[in-house]
């Protein structure tokens, strides 16, 4: 488990960035780091990853599989994304064989639009950030580091981001991101903090809010009728999972977004054949409900 | 490491910023070592010399050549800073290598010289003072250590003037001095291997100030 203990960082005989700092990141976790701009969110960032040392206090338990992910990818790399993510895969150990398969898999997976052998810098910047993603996966991190990953993706990155997010803790890694948007946050994270002023402060949701939280809905179609027209599932809001098959789809999705989802798929005609929201009636009794996003 | 020094190069071959050094290399032989029938040595240290200059230049382009955030992605899927630092240091050395072989090798094709083994090992011995002073200077020089473009330059022509120009300053000066003076080769193989080996505690040394450098900036 990665531990920060009473942590602080300044950059020469600055400010201070970040000041006493304690928290712990768990295996299966998807921690949400929210705050303003220049609220020291990268620096915590880039201290978990081990590119920037602390002043004072201590890092401890890093994994050794870490994935990072820029809040900007350079515009001026002039190798292919292909040539870059084959280098990087074998930076980490992997074969050129087995380091050009993963960086091909995951580039038709994000979808990556304008062509792998082209030039990084002739990519869009969201095509771009495609890649600096592709490279932190190409071995499955036990811990994964992003920084305001979902900013210059397009809608359906959004929900591969939201599926890979998912599988990295499912596997027993450890996810840590910053965003700026509360619905993202969370809808994604299972435990979100809040820097300000240096501080680290939790904005936990009760205990089985967020991942936990995810509602799961069953959808089938009349057997009068055929299989009408599916939406774009992965890319509506607060969609984590889908599962096709056997004559259904089968959804995880955040509950903040279970009735719009639920809305939305009645009336392009599809029929509701189960929801399970474990978490509603929990929330609706807890005095305390923080849930200012909901 | 080999997938490193492999990056490094690659990234470094895609900018072509390893051009301008080749080319000043090349048109340094081509006009202080041309065609001649001296003895070797001296043609050897014109050589050294050269590659002394170009050394730095490819180190210093090697590591600013590399975005800042590249470096940062680069460090975290390695695993650790100081084996991306050994890395640039190994492709440099590399890079000096090929220009070495070049430097040793023309003044064979073009000149009369009587060669000697020992000609050939002094020669070899020059090359490598010059390229591990080289890269040593550039890496202090590099963004690593000097932030900004302007003072890296300015800091990178002056130390390079000041090893290559100042009398008696270790290694590279008295090592062109000596192999230029009409001594017999057999007589100084022992300074200049002397030279050559306070070249490589140099280039460890400027290597470990570096790092340490770095990390403190980050």
């Amino acid at each position: 488990m990665l531990r920060l203990e009473a942590v602080g960082k300044r950059y020469g005989r600055g400010r201070w960035v970040l000041t006493d700092v304690t928290t712990g990141f768990a295996a299966g976790e998807v921690v949400a780091v929210t705050g303003g701009n220049g609220s020291g969110k990268s620096t915590l960032l880039r201290m978990l990853v081990g590119l920037t040392r602390p002043s004072t206090g201590s890092v401890s338990g890093r994994p050794r599989a870490v994935g990072y992910v820029p809040e900007r990818f350079p515009a001026g790399e002039r190798m292919s994304a292909t040539a870059y993510l084959t280098h990087m895969g074998r930076v980490r150990g992997l074969t050129t064989r087995a380091a050009t398969a993963a960086a091909t898999g995951l580039l038709d997976r994000l979808a990556l639009v304008g062509g792998a052998d082209t030039p990084i810098r002739q990519l869009s910047k969201g095509n771009a950030q495609k890649v600096a993603l592709a490279q932190a996966l190409l071995v499955r991190p036990e811990l994964l580091v992003l920084d305001e990953p979902w900013s210059g993706l397009d809608v359906s990155a959004h929900g591969v981001l939201s599926e890979i997010i998912t599988e990295v803790a499912a596997a027993g890694g450890c996810v840590v991101f910053t965003d700026h948007r509360e619905a993202v946050t969370s809808a994604n994270a299972t435990r979100t903090h809040r820097i300000s002023g240096g501080r680290l402060s939790s904005a936990d949701r009760p205990a089985g809010a967020g991942h936990a939280a995810a509602a799961r809905v069953v959808l089938a179609w009349p057997a009068e009728r055929g299989r009408p027209d599916a939406p774009d599932w992965p890319a509506l809001p607060g969609v984590r999972q889908v599962a096709d098959g056997d004559g259904r789809v089968s959804l995880r999705v955040a509950e903040a977004h279970c009735d719009a989802l639920l809305l939305t798929a009645l009336t392009r005609g599809w029929s509701v054949v189960g929801v399970s929201r474990p978490h509603v009636a929990d929330r609706a009794a807890g005095p305390a409900v923080e849930g200012s996003a909901r | 490491m080999i997938a490193l020094v492999r990056y490094a190069l690659a990234t470094l071959l895609h900018s072509q910023r390893y051009l301008p050094p080749t080319l000043l290399f090349v048109a340094g032989l081509a006009v202080f070592a041309g065609s001649d029938n001296g003895p070797l040595a001296p043609v050897y240290a014109i050589c050294a010399g050269a590659l002394f200059v170009c050394a730095t230049w490819v180190t210093v382009a090697l590591v600013n050549v590399e975005d800042p955030v590249l470096r940062a992605i680069t460090v975290v899927n390695a695993g650790r800073s100081g084996r991306v630092l050994a890395a640039t240091v190994l492709a440099a050395l590399a890079c000096c290598l090929v220009l070495a072989v070049v430097g040793l090798g023309y003044p064979l094709v073009t000149g009369r010289h009587p060669v000697t083994p020992v000609a050939l090992l002094l020669g070899a011995e020059a090359q490598l003072t010059a390229a591990c002073t080289g890269v040593a200077v550039g890496l202090v020089c590099s963004r690593l250590v000097i932030g900004r473009p302007g003072y890296s330059l300015v800091a990178a022509l002056a130390l390079v003037l000041f090893l290559l120009l100042a009398r008696g300053v270790p290694p590279v000066n008295p090592l062109v001095r000596l192999l230029t003076e009409e001594r017999a080769a057999e007589d100084v193989v022992g300074p200049v291997t002397g030279y050559a080996a306070a070249a490589v505690v140099l280039l460890l040394a400027s290597t470990a100030l570096t790092r340490f450098v770095a990390a403190r900036r980050d």
